[in-house]
């Protein structure tokens, strides 16, 4: 398969006909969910998702992300709070009359139909003539590179095939906010890697509103224009991939962006904070306010080697474990009996090994402070 | 050597359950082609006792009465069991595990007792209201009765077996309520009602006890027809229409069993 979803004629199509429209924006406001007495799955959601944006709800599982992509459906109802889309306020909008559409986790193809009735479902049901029907999936399948598909059944499709067949069933009705619920979770690393990339320039062509769900923090850092990470039905932080993952708000975003170097933080000062690494340098603009916390340490920013550079951190310790990932290396280090990741570009400079004593430089600059 | 002996031992034995099973079925329908009217003797084929069938009113009459209970019946608790089926997934989560027993207990209570208390309730009921009187009414609700929850298990069956999302799928594409029974539940479930309509079909047909607590006079269906012939003697036009009824009923069962297996694909 080469990048069906960029073919040029299937793109002139959909762009020039079928997006004749603005994108729509997504406000919610103070939006609660309860399930049964006490389970709080949404607590009090305040969120703009940006015309044509790429946004995407991240989160481990029971966070709230799928909960909150259900009531943009309008297939959960919440139990407090308002939601509107495009500027109209649809909170009681059933989900047949609101015009969004959902890739589904399971694809949730109609096993009764064959894929051409199942990608004309939508426009089915909103009463488009036969003829206009036809005209959009000959064009839509044309678009996914899948028209020789259209008269099979579902259950003779592969995994990738229903992928896109959910996907072109979803887009064929035009909706004013797309949104997928992890819908390439159930494909093989490869493919997945591949429709990422496809799904962001898709997206991006179009520019119709993406909602997307996912607890993986590498696809949603690849495909967004901006991320909201959830934890406990609150929306912990909201910003672009670079800000959740440079700057996180709090030790949970740390630690759900990968980031396994938090410190906590004893003392601080102006421009010091003193952890179990020791006293480190900050640069003075990262004061912030000046609670205790967490000192976050990205791997990718420590230097190895005997000299340290002026007004650098200096830190010494040890080689514990050295993993060799091709690209690049991990070095599990030890620093006042404190472990300390660091991972270096792999360009064929010497390696570190196992027990080595090693010199830790940082920048202060490259420290970050995190609140609990 | 040894593990081809047990093979063809296990094979011996699976051909004697056959035999088992089909052999007193096939006497019945040999003798049915039975030139004389002896049990004992095949004397020569002959479709006389076929012939005889067709001149006999009773017959016929118990033949139209069979057909009239089980198609309505089953047509009747086709609607009612759907609509049990589809509420039972519907509130699968609710605590309700326990009104499956009451949907269960018809299947697994003795036949007689079901029969007789039927029959009791359709007496106290038409001494206080006048109301149905024994007869095909009585027996299209005894049988509905019956019916309804075989209907409802193969409804609740076939939901349970689709992905969850396909509702919402469905609603996600614009279906209003009207629409989505339309173009998606009643599509989706077709298999599993045909299915149950055969089913329904068979076990009305079939039954003889209920049928009997509840049969007024003129209701006599076959089986009833049969019970009461053979009194005087099993004769070769009994061999026939048990051949008959040997032969819809197995048709029934398989268009079940295929129509079943369609929907399960």
């Amino acid at each position: 398969m080469s990048d069906p979803m960029a073919g040029e004629a299937g793109s002139r199509a959909v762009t020039a006909e079928s997006r004749p429209r603005e994108a729509s924006s997504i406000e919610l406001e103070g939006v609660h969910k309860r399930f049964g007495r006490d389970t709080v799955a949404l607590d009090g959601v305040d969120l703009t998702i940006q015309a044509g944006e790429f946004f995407t709800l991240l989160g481990p599982s029971g966070c709230g992300k799928t909960t909150l992509l259900r009531i943009l459906a309008g297939l959960e109802e919440p139990n407090a709070g308002r939601l509107k889309i495009g500027g109209r306020d649809v909170t009681d909008t059933p989900p047949h009359r609101r015009s969004v559409n959902t890739v589904f986790q399971s694809y949730a193809l109609f096993p009764h139909l064959s894929v051409r009735d199942n990608l004309a479902f939508g426009l089915r049901m909103r009463g488009e003539r036969a003829a206009e029907r036809d005209r959009k999936v000959a064009e839509v399948a044309e678009f996914i590179q899948l028209g020789s598909l259209v008269e099979r059944h579902v259950d003779q499709l592969s995994g990738g095939q229903r992928q896109r067949i959910a996907l072109a069933r979803a887009l064929i009705c035009e909706p004013d906010v797309l949104l997928l619920d992890e819908p390439l979770s159930a494909l093989d690393a490869g493919l997945r890697g591949q429709l990422q990339v496809e799904l962001q320039r898709l997206q991006k062509r179009l520019g119709m509103t993406f909602v997307f769900v996912t607890h993986d923090q590498d696809e949603a850092m690849v495909m967004s224009d901006r991320i909201a990470v959830l934890d406990s039905g609150i929306i912990q932080q909201v910003g672009t991939p670079g800000e959740v993952y440079e700057h996180p708000a709090n030790a949970f975003v740390a630690r759900f962006m990968g980031h396994d170097n938090l410190f906590a933080i004893s003392r601080s000062e102006a421009d010091w904070v003193e952890t179990e690494l020791g006293r480190l340098q900050l640069d003075p603009a990262e004061q912030r306010d000046a609670q205790d916390g967490w000192l976050l340490i990205r791997p990718e920013t420590l230097e190895l080697g005997p000299e340290v550079p002026e007004g650098y951190n200096r830190l010494e310790g040890f080689v514990r474990e050295r993993l060799y990932r091709g690209s690049r290396i991990e070095y599990r280090l030890e620093v006042n009996g404190q472990p300390l990741m660091a991972v270096a570009s792999n360009l064929g400079q010497r390696m570190h090994g196992v027990g080595d004593s090693v010199t830790i430089s940082v920048c202060p600059e490259d420290l970050v402070r995190v609140a609990s | 050597m040894r593990k081809r002996t047990l093979n063809r031992g296990l094979a011996g034995f699976w051909w004697l359950t056959l035999a088992f099973l089909y052999l007193p079925l096939a006497i019945v329908v040999l003798f049915s082609f039975n030139s004389t009217n002896s049990a004992a003797n095949f004397t020569s084929f002959s479709l006389r006792w076929y012939h005889r069938l067709l001149g006999n009113e009773q017959i016929i009459s118990a033949f139209y009465n069979s057909l009239i209970l089980a198609i309505v019946s089953s047509l009747v608790a086709l609607v009612i069991g759907c609509l049990i089926g589809y509420g039972m997934y519907r509130h699968r989560h609710r605590r309700l595990g326990w009104l499956i027993v009451l949907i269960y207990l018809p299947i697994v209570l003795p036949d007689i007792v079901f029969g007789i208390s039927e029959m009791a309730f359709f007496v106290q009921f038409n001494r206080l209201t006048g109301l149905l009187e024994p007869g095909l009414g009585t027996m299209i609700i005894a049988h509905v009765t019956f019916q309804i929850p075989f209907v409802a298990l193969i409804v609740y069956s076939r939901f349970v077996g689709l992905d969850p999302s396909l509702f919402e799928a469905a609603k996600d594409l614009y279906a209003s309520p009207f629409q989505r029974a339309l173009h998606f539940l009643l599509p989706t479930l077709k298999p599993a009602l045909i299915s149950a309509f055969f089913l329904s079909f068979t076990l009305s047909i079939d039954d003889f006890v209920i049928s009997f607590f509840t049969a007024g006079p003129e209701s006599a269906t076959l089986p009833i027809y049969i019970w009461g012939a053979i009194k005087k003697g099993v004769s070769p036009e009994i061999n026939a229409i048990a051949t008959l009824m040997i032969g819809a009923v197995a048709l029934a069962a398989i268009l079940s069993l295929l129509f079943n297996r369609q929907g399960r694909r």
